[in-house]
C-alpha cells in the first residue's frame, strides 16, 4: 500500500527526479525524426542533431562520419548522464540505479568470452563492450576455459555473482552454452531486479512489476521464436523463461512447445494485452513483431512519468534514450545505404 | 560490332552464321546485365537485413569482432573448370556450398545436388548415428526425423552452424540475412560463368568478322 511518498520522497530522490524528468524533455520528438528521416548523407544527420542535446557530443566529429561513430557518440551521452545521477544518488535509488546496468554487465561478458573462444584480440572486444557495462576485471574473462573458471576468477566479485549458480558448470564453453548461460543469467538478473523493486514498495513496485513482466514476456517470446529449428530442446527453453510475467506460468507451456511463428502468435493472442501487438502484424511473418513489442515498450514506459515520487522514471529514461539511440542507428544506416524507404520500418516515435 | 555489320552488309557466305553469333552475343550481354542489377538487388537487400539483425539483436551481439579467427575449411568453395581442348568457351565454375568440414562431402551446389540425393539415401544409417547430437526428444515426430534426418535438415544444420559464430539463438532477421547473400554467392558464379559466355562469345564474332575481312 503505497500514498505517502509526496512526504518524504523528495528528500533524497527529489533533485535526481527533477534532473531525470528534465533528460526526458530533450528526448527527440516526431518532428525531429521527421526531419532525420530526409536526411541524404550523414553529415546531415550530424548536423540535424548538432540542434539537439546530442550536439555537443558530435561536433567535433570528422568528415566521413561511420554509423558507428554516431551511435558511440549518443551512448557517450547517455552514459555521461547516468554516472552523473548514480553520483549524486543515495540508497536505495543508488542500488536501483546499478541495476539497471546489469543486463549490460552480462551482455559484455557473453562478448568478451565468445570472442576469446574464437581467438579474437581482448583489446579489440573492450572496444566493443557497452560502457554502461564494464567491471574493472573484466578483461581477466579472457582467461577462463569454463564457466566454474569464470566464476570463480573474475565475477565472484562482480554484481553477477549470485546470478551464476544456476549455471555453473565444468563444461568447457561453446557457443550453445554461452548462449544457455547469457540467457540464465539475464533472467536471474530479471527475477532480482524484480524482487528488489517488490521490497522497495509503493509506487515503484506497480510501476516497476508491470514494466519487468513486460520485459520478462518479451524475452519469452524472442527465446521461442529464435530457439525454432535449432537444437535447443524444449527442457532447455523451458528453463530460460523467467518465473514471472503475465506468460507466467501457462503461456510459457504453451509457448515451449510452438514450432513456428504461428503458434506463437496462437499462444500470445489469448493475453489481451499481446493480442494488440500481434494484430499488426501478418500470418507468418516476424519481421514487424520487433518493432510492435518496442511500441509497446515505450507507450509502457512514457506512462511511468505519468506518476510522481517512484524510482521507475529513472529506468524508463534509460530505456526511452536506448530506444531512441536505436532509433538513430537506423536511420543512420538508412541513410548511408541509400535505403531511405525503409527507414519507417523500425523507427519507433517517442512522442 | 562495325565490321560484323559491314559483313553483314556485304552479304559473305558466313552472313548468316554471323548473325547467329551476334544474337547469342547480344542474349549473353542482356543476361549479364540483368542478372547485375540482381545481385545489386540482392546485396542491398541482403545489407539492409543485417542492419536489421543488428538493431533487433543489438550491436554488440552482430559484430565483426565475433567472427571466428581460428583456421578452418570453407563451408562454400568454388571450383574451376577449365576449357577442355582448346575450345573458346571460357572456364567454367562451380559453386560448392556447406561442405562438411567431418566428411568432405558437398550437400549443395550445382553439381553436388544429384550426388547428394544419393548420398543421403544410401547413408541414412550413417546419418542415424548422428542423432545422439540432438538430446532426448519426447515428441515422435521430432524423433523421427532425427532417424530420418533429410537433405534438408543437414543444410540448415550447416547454415546454423554457420551463423553461431552470433550466439546460438539468433533472429529469424539475421538468418534472412545469410538467406540474402548466399543467393548472392549463388548470383555471382553465375555471373561469372556468363561473363565467360560473353567473351567467348565475342571472341568468335570477331574470329568471323576477321575471316570475313580476310576472304573478301
Amino acid at each position: 500500500m503505497y500514498g505517502f511518498e509526496a512526504m518524504t520522497f523528495n528528500i533524497h530522490g527529489g533533485y535526481l527526479e527533477a534532473i531525470v524528468r528534465g533528460h526526458r524533455s530533450g528526448l527527440l520528438t516526431a518532428a525531429d525524426y521527421n526531419n532525420l528521416c530526409q536526411c541524404e548523407t550523414l553529415d546531415d544527420i550530424k548536423m540535424h542533431l548538432s540542434a539537439t542535446e546530442y550536439g555537443p557530443y558530435l561536433q567535433n566529429e570528422p568528415s566521413p562520419l561511420h554509423t558507428t561513430t554516431i551511435v558511440e557518440k549518443c551512448t557517450q551521452k547517455l552514459v555521461d548522464e547516468y554516472k552523473h545521477m548514480l553520483c549524486q544518488a543515495t540508497e536505495p535509488l543508488s542500488t536501483f540505479l546499478e541495476y539497471i546496468t546489469y543486463g549490460h554487465m552480462i551482455d559484455n561478458v557473453v562478448l568478451i568470452v565468445t570472442g576469446t573462444l574464437h581467438e579474437r584480440d581482448v583489446q579489440e572486444l573492450l572496444e566493443k563492450c557497452h560502457p554502461l557495462g564494464m567491471f574493472d576485471s573484466i578483461a581477466t574473462l579472457a582467461v577462463a576455459q569454463n564457466m566454474r573458471e569464470l566464476y570463480r576468477l573474475v565475477l565472484v566479485d562482480t554484481p553477477l555473482a549470485p546470478y551464476f549458480s544456476e549455471c555453473i558448470t565444468s563444461e568447457d564453453l561453446d557457443d550453445i552454452n554461452i548462449e544457455i548461460m547469457r540467457n540464465t543469467l539475464y533472467k536471474a538478473y530479471l527475477e532480482d531486479f524484480y524482487k528488489f523493486c517488490q521490497k522497495i514498495g509503493g509506487a515503484t513496485a506497480e510501476i516497476m512489476s508491470d514494466l519487468l513482466a513486460f520485459e520478462a514476456d518479451r524475452r519469452a517470446v524472442n527465446i521461442t521464436i529464435n530457439s525454432i529449428g535449432t537444437e535447443l530442446t524444449r527442457d532447455d527453453r523451458r528453463k530460460l523463461y523467467s518465473s514471472f510475467g503475465l506468460l507466467y506460468p501457462y503461456g510459457h507451456e504453451e509457448l515451449v512447445v510452438c514450432e513456428d511463428i504461428d503458434q506463437v502468435r496462437g499462444v500470445m493472442e489469448k493475453y489481451p494485452p499481446y493480442q494488440a501487438i500481434f494484430a499488426k502484424i501478418s500470418y507468418g511473418e516476424s519481421q514487424m513483431l520487433d518493432k510492435a513489442f518496442y511500441e509497446e515498450e515505450v507507450k509502457r514506459l512514457c506512462l511511468a512519468f505519468e506518476q510522481q515520487f517512484h524510482y521507475a522514471v529513472f529506468f524508463a529514461y534509460m530505456r526511452l534514450r536506448e530506444q531512441e539511440i536505436r532509433n538513430l542507428m537506423w536511420i543512420s544506416e538508412c541513410v548511408a545505404q541509400n535505403q531511405k524507404s525503409r527507414v519507417h520500418d523500425s523507427v519507433v516515435f517517442i512522442f | 560490332m562495325e565490321e560484323s555489320n559491314l559483313s553483314i552488309g556485304n552479304g559473305g557466305g558466313g552472313g548468316e552464321e554471323e548473325e547467329i553469333e551476334t544474337l547469342r552475343f547480344l542474349d549473353s550481354l542482356d543476361g549479364y546485365v540483368t542478372l547485375l542489377h540482381s545481385l545489386s538487388s540482392t546485396l542491398r537487400q541482403g545489407w539492409l537485413e543485417l542492419a536489421s539483425a543488428r538493431h533487433s539483436m543489438g550491436s554488440s551481439r552482430v559484430s565483426s569482432a565475433l567472427l571466428d579467427l581460428k583456421v578452418q575449411s570453407a563451408s562454400t568453395t568454388c571450383g574451376v573448370t577449365d576449357s577442355v581442348d582448346g575450345s573458346p568457351s571460357g572456364p567454367h565454375y562451380t559453386l560448392l556450398k556447406w561442405v562438411s568440414s567431418k566428411e568432405g562431402k558437398c550437400y549443395s551446389g550445382e553439381e553436388g545436388s544429384t550426388q547428394l540425393q544419393k548420398e543421403s539415401s544410401s547413408s541414412q544409417l550413417r546419418r542415424r548415428g548422428l542423432s545422439h547430437i540432438s538430446e532426448g526428444n519426447e515428441e515422435a515426430s521430432s524423433a523421427a526425423s532425427d532417424s530420418h534426418p533429410t537433405v534438408d535438415n543437414i543444410i540448415q544444420k550447416q547454415r546454423t552452424k554457420s551463423l553461431s559464430v552470433f550466439g546460438a539463438l539468433v533472429s529469424p532477421k539475421l538468418r534472412a540475412a545469410q538467406g540474402s547473400f548466399e543467393t548472392a554467392l549463388e548470383t555471382i558464379v553465375e555471373l561469372a560463368n556468363l561473363r565467360s559466355a560473353v567473351l567467348s562469345a565475342h571472341s568468335r564474332l570477331q574470329e568471323d568478322s576477321a575471316d570475313v575481312v580476310g576472304t573478301s
